[in-house]
């Protein structure tokens, strides 16, 4: 009894947690608490999840008993750690941003909690039923949460394309479930897995439903040419929701792809390199990256900048689940790896991003950052530090996840997709490094409105936090790399 | 598929259909049709109809349409679980509190956010 | 020194440790607080700093000698001592997996000292000092003095790091911290955009350079299954391994087969390397990045817009020279391969003749500097890519301390010019100077010292490097390690020209030529003849100097004309030093007159591969005798470039170089445009990457947005359909590319897909189609034309024997689940040949 409930507990505290935030809004004035609260609510959660890993899910027993269509494995225990220590520290974020910029709505934090909520549900489904209800609970969170600055034109018409855009790939993925459905007439991804692993099935309704399926995927994780609405939605978003969306959102998406790609369509035949859907996502792969980093690189506004780097992450990341059909246990460490990696630190540019400005005077695009370093370089230097993470220099976390991508990669024989990617974060530097010019080489033009930083013990929280794990990552990887490597094949 | 079992929802189907089928019909055969200008004209009951054919409702209305759906799924749920009650035992009746808990959670912030409230 | 050995043993030798940190205190201190703390506060923690961290540094060495000292008594016997080394590990980093057996790689963030790095680690700590000391006086006046301090320190971390680290990771770190420092450095004065595009572009160039570093490592990761150097020193072997799976495939790449319509590029013998040239020849790109050999030399001469203490330490002394540390440290893998060592060699030769070829017309004072390190790197790569590792690391040595004096002497010129020209390019301009010998006495003697050693003036410290070069470069060959048992096992190897040797010493005496007429060129116009300069100062100076950021140095403007003043001696001190070293230092190995100590102190680093691969043309004994008549051509160099320099400038006063140019003027104003390279690279790299850039963004918002939406706005206007409602043209482009997208998975797998794998054992082949959902197979396995069976079956596996010589062809027709068939066919009996005449550099 009592370890089942231990599997539960991660989302048990983060939807009560999240009914409490409510109430606490409407019931009480204590807005300013909201924030750290959420924080508290979404560390809690991830300590559960913790001490879950700890005890080890073989040892949590009947589980099943209360969520049938949950898989509590190691991968969903490692998404829910990533998720809830995401969401916190957006929401820490968003404690410093909303305040100053006087949308400081307390519903903000309960639609970010039960986003995370949906998120880990999304990484724990066992049927595509629960796998939908989870997808639907991440997504209209996060619709909202980009449609979250009611005044701004830019921001709701962000939010509408997004969710115009993730209704229709949601339907499309829906649509490729319903027909596996009445193929083999399975909703859980096991029995699916094993109908479609049976020779005796040749329905092209499958085909078809791999084609569907794939294109939903594509969109969650905004690969190109899915990746339309991402600038438009994280342009308009304020900026926590933005960094929650980069991260979390993300990492949700990828949980779900890698499971239904390894676990429902893992068979031999729908995974062959000839006919199934690998050379796809490759190509997908390098789309994604070339096109979002040559786009990036022309690109006026930083959030628009950042938004094109986290879909060429995207890419890198597709690279390692190519090669998580090869290598399964490595591969797919190195993409959890790279996904920890890649959310402390985009979550940190943001959260740097968020202190760089203040209220009337935000930083939106690279002549907004010239010469801070000179004049805030307590401001600037964190700034900075998340790029270069972000970049992928050593010793930060972000040169870790792309070595371990990389070499999954290589050890998978994908010598060519490799060397792509290789290519394309060099190519990456260049805009990266326009963030330094600006910061460090550059005054601001005479008579150009200047930047002026804010101050916020929650941003200043979180961008520690962040850092702390990039160093963390980057300096001592062997925990968070170990824990990757334990959750294994399992997908 | 067991078509039978579904044979009385389709008997009720067909009648509802024929019977308002048939109400019409005979209400147009049987009833006296004398049009004149007057008769033709848009009737509000008694007042002389001006403004535009589309009325712009207030936003208050579609918040508390949705509140109402919302409200009514959750009694399409409770039926279901009324009738199983016993055989789902403690189990069920513990799901079913959570459920209407964060439903009432959820009725309390609308209602102290002023969701409910038509005059502002 | 037992009491040391006692407190740090050999392998927990935490001074290493230290000696990192007290820098990286610098730099903290100094950037975090430098601005509240005040002048003299910054500089004085710089200064200690720099100066505990040589202390240490030289501590560290001695004991190194007296280790080496040991191990010449003990075991060695016949003068050859041991590699000596002191090693501290930080702390256990990460695990990674490489090598044939997938073995478990440990990297730990450790650093080592042996004799190679030992060297190294005094001249970082040591001239960096030097050089700290002079930018005390020398960025007195500017605003942002801690700034500078603390990137200066943060430099110097960095350096440490590369130099120091055990293996190649930690190496890399260092390697790119040195890369940003130098960024941040050559952009410090951001007020001018050139500044900034020099840094961008010194950026690119070394990007290009990591991503060769990055690949060597990955591949050395792979083949030896280490990382670390003396890892990698014990497996090296396993880089020549002969087996066609362990070379790398050039073309077809990756080993694949061309087929269909990529048929046409199937070669009749399919081209590999060894793992030893691969590996070579990618981290050598990387060497080219950092420093600074063609291709990628161009950011350097641009890297001089930093301020000049930058340039004296970092992109001449120290940072540039990472290069040829990492070939030396490596040497073993190096000579592995003839053809990575014949390239190395050729580049630095001809980068070494090209520079110069630069540096003989421009007017820039640090121009003429910018392009001799460039020129002198590439001796240095020369020497080293001939197998003489002593020689050219000697070169470094030498190097730093001729080139830092002269860099650093031009920097009290261009410091003093300053004071009245306040535009950067007219006062680093040397037709401006001329006479400066007379104000500044101790500025010219050592800025001539140095001249005098860098053109290789007998007996200075130039003279025995370059000359050690010149002569291994004609007298030593690198052969193939394992040349005779490859033989034995009828495999041949790539053997370098017996005529490369001569042709690169021909090369580098005319590059050492042009080194001693373009060097003697600026000391010339630099001190002697009339001063010119204030002729320019004086009517910009009242203009310019108001909106001017530098203070006044309290000289009179307007006034009559003042004389140059000589530097204060903050900046005098460290010429002085400097340029002893540059007279003196050649002693330390000249080889000629049999006075060797650094040879004999770095021979054992270099043994494994000296032994191996470099072989002396004609035996040692025949060599011998050449070294006196090849040293003779590097004294002609001298003496022809310098006299003809002196006829030019000092006899003639600068006509006869004006006629020569006026007759040849495109040739000069090609040279002085730096053969115009910079503008080449721009069409054909940054232009092909921005209009692909350019592209890529049209497509996503023009064609996309504009050609779809419009495509589309149709065909839902036809039909009606519910977006039309919607009104918004973009949404109908993003939703177009979605299905796009869409579309494009079902064409890809609606398409009917024959493809099959091949194993060969023998005579008999095993054919494996690839799989599909719904997929069903039918096969001619006898090569008739018809298939076996006519109905498809979910057979997938064939085997099918070929007899010796002949070929056969095997047709798939594959079915899938929409009813569409494809077909392939395989043509069995031709690889077995092409296996045998696989032909590579081995």
């Amino acid at each position: 009894m009592m370890p089942s409930i231990l599997a539960l507990m991660p989302m048990l505290v983060i939807g009560f947690g999240a009914l409490a935030l409510m109430l606490a809004e409407v019931l009480t004035d204590a807005k300013t608490g909201l924030a750290v609260g959420t924080a508290v609510v979404l560390f809690t959660a991830a300590a559960f999840a913790c001490a879950g890993w700890m005890v080890g899910p073989e040892n949590l027993g009947d589980a099943a008993v209360f969520a049938p269509w949950l898989v509590f494995d190691r991968f969903t225990l490692f998404f829910e750690v990533l998720l809830a220590l995401s969401g916190a520290l957006a929401a820490l974020v968003a404690g410093g941003y909303l305040r100053e910029h006087g949308i400081d709505r307390g519903e903000f934090y309960a639609i970010l909690s039960f986003s995370t909520l949906g998120a880990m549900m999304l990484a724990a489904a066992g049927d595509v039923l629960m796998l939908f209800v989870g997808l639907e609970t991440m997504s209209i969170g996060a619709y909202a949460l980009a449609g979250f600055r009611r005044g701004s034109p830019k921001s709701a018409e962000g939010a509408l394309k997004y969710f115009l855009l993730g209704s229709f790939a949601a339907a499309l993925m829906m649509f490729g479930f319903a027909l596996l459905y009445g193929a083999t007439g399975h909703t859980d991804l096991a029995g699916l897995h094993n109908a479609l692993a049976s020779e005796s099935l040749r329905s092209p309704s499958i085909v078809i439903a791999l084609a569907l399926v794939l294109a939903g995927l594509a969109f969650k994780v905004s690969a190109v040419p899915f990746h339309m609405w991402t600038p438009d939605a994280y342009e308009g978003a304020p900026t926590p929701a933005t960094a929650f969306m980069a991260a979390s959102v993300k990492a949700g998406g990828f949980a779900v792809l890698l499971r239904v790609l390894l676990t429902v369509f893992g068979d031999e035949r729908s995974a062959s390199w000839a006919t199934g859907w690998p050379p796809v996502v490759a190509l997908l792969a390098v789309l994604t990256m070339t096109v979002a980093n040559l786009v990036a690189g022309r690109q006026e506004s930083i959030k628009r900048m950042l938004a094109y780097s986290s879909i060429a992450h995207a890419g890198y990341l597709l690279v390692g689940v190519v090669a998580a059909i090869r290598a399964p246990a490595q591969a797919q460490s190195a993409v959890l790896f790279y996904l920890a990696t890649y959310s402390v630190s985009t979550i940190g540019a943001f959260a740097a991003l968020v202190l760089c400005g203040s209220r009337g005077a935000e930083v939106v695009s690279y002549e907004d950052l010239a010469g801070l370093g000179r004049r805030h370089p307590a401001v600037a230097l964190p700034f900075a530090f998340f790029i270069l993470s972000l970049a992928g220099m050593p010793p930060m976390a972000g040169f870790f996840g792309k070595w371990f991508v990389f070499k999954a990669a290589m050890d998978a024989g994908l010598h060519g997709l490799t060397v792509i990617a290789f290519i394309n974060s060099v190519i990456a530097a260049y805009y990266y490094l326009k963030v330094f010019v600006f910061l460090y080489m550059r005054e601001p033009a005479a008579g150009a409105p200047i930047a002026k930083p804010m101050w916020s013990g929650e941003v200043v929280t979180a961008i520690a936090l962040c850092a702390f794990f990039v160093l963390l990552l980057g300096l001592a990887p062997g925990a968070v790399l170990d824990a990757a490597l334990a959750v294994g094949g399992a997908g | 598929m067991h078509v039978q079992t579904y044979a009385p929802m389709f008997m009720l189907f067909v009648a509802a259909t024929a019977i308002a089928t048939l109400f019409f019909t005979l209400a147009t055969v049987l009833g006296p049709s004398k049009p004149s200008a007057e008769k033709s004209l848009p009737f509000e009951c008694g007042s002389d109809s001006d403004g535009a054919q589309h009325v712009r409702l207030s936003v208050k209305f579609y918040l508390t349409a949705i509140l109402f759906v919302v409200f009514d799924i959750e009694s399409v749920f409770v039926y279901p679980w009324a009738i199983q009650f016993r055989s789902l035992g403690w189990m069920g009746l513990a799901s079913m509190m959570g459920f209407l808990l964060v439903i009432l959670v959820g009725l309390v912030y609308a209602w102290k956010k002023g969701a409910l409230e038509w005059e502002t | 020194m037992p009491a040391l050995e006692s407190l740090f043993p050999r392998d927990e030798f935490g001074l290493l440790g230290l000696i990192i940190a007290l820098p990286l205190l610098g730099a903290i201190v100094n950037g975090i607080w430098g601005r509240r703390l005040g002048r003299s506060a910054v500089s004085a923690m710089a200064l200690t700093v720099m100066g505990l961290a040589f202390a240490l540094s030289l501590v560290t060495v001695c004991h190194l000698h007296s280790l080496f000292t040991e191990s010449l008594h003990g075991g060695g016997g016949a003068g050859h001592g041991e590699r000596v080394r002191l090693a501290w590990t930080a702390w256990e980093w990460f695990h990674t997996t490489g090598g044939r057996s997938g073995a478990n790689i440990p990297i730990d963030l450790k650093f080592s000292v042996d004799q190679l790095s030992g060297i190294m680690m005094l001249v970082i700590t040591g001239i960096g000092f030097l050089i700290h000391l002079y930018s005390t006086a020398y960025m007195a006046e500017d605003a942002s003095y801690a700034r500078f301090f603390a990137y200066l320190n943060l430099f110097i971390t960095a350096m440490l790091v590369l130099v120091l680290g055990d293996n190649l990771v930690v190496l890399f770190i260092g390697w790119e911290g040195v890369g940003l420092c130098s960024y941040l450095l050559i952009g410090f004065w951001f007020g001018k955009a050139e500044n900034a595009a020099a840094g961008r572009k010194a950026f690119l160039a070394n990007r290009i350079g990591d991503f060769g570093l990055l690949i060597g490592m990955f591949l050395l990761a792979q083949y030896t299954g280490a990382l670390d150097w003396d890892g990698i020193a014990r497996n090296a072997h396993l880089l020549l391994s002969p087996s066609p799976a362990a070379r790398v495939h050039v073309w077809p790449v990756g080993g694949g087969i061309y087929q269909g319509m990529w048929a046409f590029l199937q070669p009749a013998n399919v081209v590999t390397i060894s793992g030893a040239t691969a590996v070579s020849l990618a981290l050598f790109l990387g060497c080219t990045g950092k420093s600074a050999q063609l291709p990628l030399y161009v950011w350097l001469p641009d890297a001089m817009a930093g301020p000049t203490p930058v340039s004296a330490l970092i992109h001449a002394a120290t940072m540039v020279t990472a290069g040829v540390y990492l070939v030396c440290r490596l040497s073993f893998v190096f000579v592995l391969s003839p053809f990575t060592m014949t390239v190395i060699a050729v580049v630095g030769a001809l980068t070494a003749l090209f520079a110069a070829t630069i540096a003989l017309v421009q007017n820039d004072v640090k121009k003429v500097l910018a392009y001799s390190t460039v020129s002198q790197l590439g001796f240095m790569f020369l020497g080293v890519g001939v197998g003489a590792f002593t020689a050219g690391f000697f070169h470094v040595f030498t190097h730093a301390f001729f080139k830092a004096c002269l860099f650093l002497g031009a920097g009290s010129v261009i410091h003093s010019m300053h004071a009245h020209i306040h535009d950067d390019a007219a006062s680093q301009d040397m037709r401006n100077m001329g006479g400066l010998r007379k104000y500044m006495p101790v500025t010219f003697a050592t800025f001539a010292i140095s001249t005098l050693a860098i053109i290789g003036t007998p007996f200075t410290s130039g003279f025995f490097s370059k000359d050690e070069i010149l002569f291994k470069a004609f007298t030593n060959h690198v052969v193939h390690p394992m040349k005779d048992k490859f033989a034995q096992r009828g495999l041949g190897v790539w053997e370098q020209p017996t005529w490369v040797g001569p042709a690169l010493y021909v090369v580098g005496v005319l590059a050492a030529t042009m080194t001693a007429f373009y060097m003697c060129r600026a000391l010339y116009l630099t001190f002697f003849g009339d001063f010119k300069g204030w002729a320019i100062g004086e009517p910009s100076a009242a203009k310019t100097h108001a909106d001017h950021d530098h203070a006044d140095h309290g000289h009179g403007h307007g006034g009559p004309a003042p004389a140059p003043h000589e530097s204060p001696w903050q900046m005098t001190l460290p010429l002085v030093v400097l340029a002893f070293g540059a007279l003196f230092g050649g002693w330390l190995n000249a080889a000629p007159l049999h006075i060797e100590p650094l040879g004999h102190w770095l021979d054992p680093v270099f043994a494994q591969a000296v032994s191996q691969g470099v072989q002396i043309v004609g035996g040692e004994e025949h060599a011998h005798h050449l070294v006196w008549p090849l040293a003779a051509g590097g004294v002609a160099a001298f003496a022809i470039g310098s006299a003809i320099a002196y006829w030019m400038y000092i006899a003639s006063n600068g006509a006869p170089a004006k006629a020569l140019a006026e007759r040849n003027k495109k040739l000069h104003q090609l040279a002085l445009e730096k053969w115009r390279v910079d503008e080449f690279y721009g069409v054909a790299v940054v232009g092909v990457a921005e209009a692909t850039a350019e592209t890529c963004a049209a497509i996503d918002h023009g064609i996309v947005d504009g050609l779809f939406a419009k495509a589309t706005s149709s065909v839902v206007a036809a039909a009606g359909f519910v977006l039309r409602a919607l009104h918004t043209g973009i949404f109908h482009a993003y939703s177009a590319a979605m299905v796009v997208g869409l579309a494009g998975f079902g064409w890809f797998f609606i398409a009917p897909h024959a493809e099959a794998s091949v194993n060969q054992a023998g005579g008999s082949y095993a054919i494996h189609a690839a799989p599909g959902m719904g997929y069903s197979f039918r096969w001619d396995a006898d090569g008739d034309g018809k298939f076996d069976s006519e109905r498809f079956g979910p057979t997938r596996d064939l085997s099918v024997s070929v007899e010796p010589g002949k070929t056969k062809q095997v047709r798939l027709e594959v079915k899938n689940a929409f009813g569409l068939t494809g077909s392939t066919t395989i043509t069995l009996g031709t690889e077995a040949k092409k296996g045998a005449a696989v032909v590579g550099l081995r």
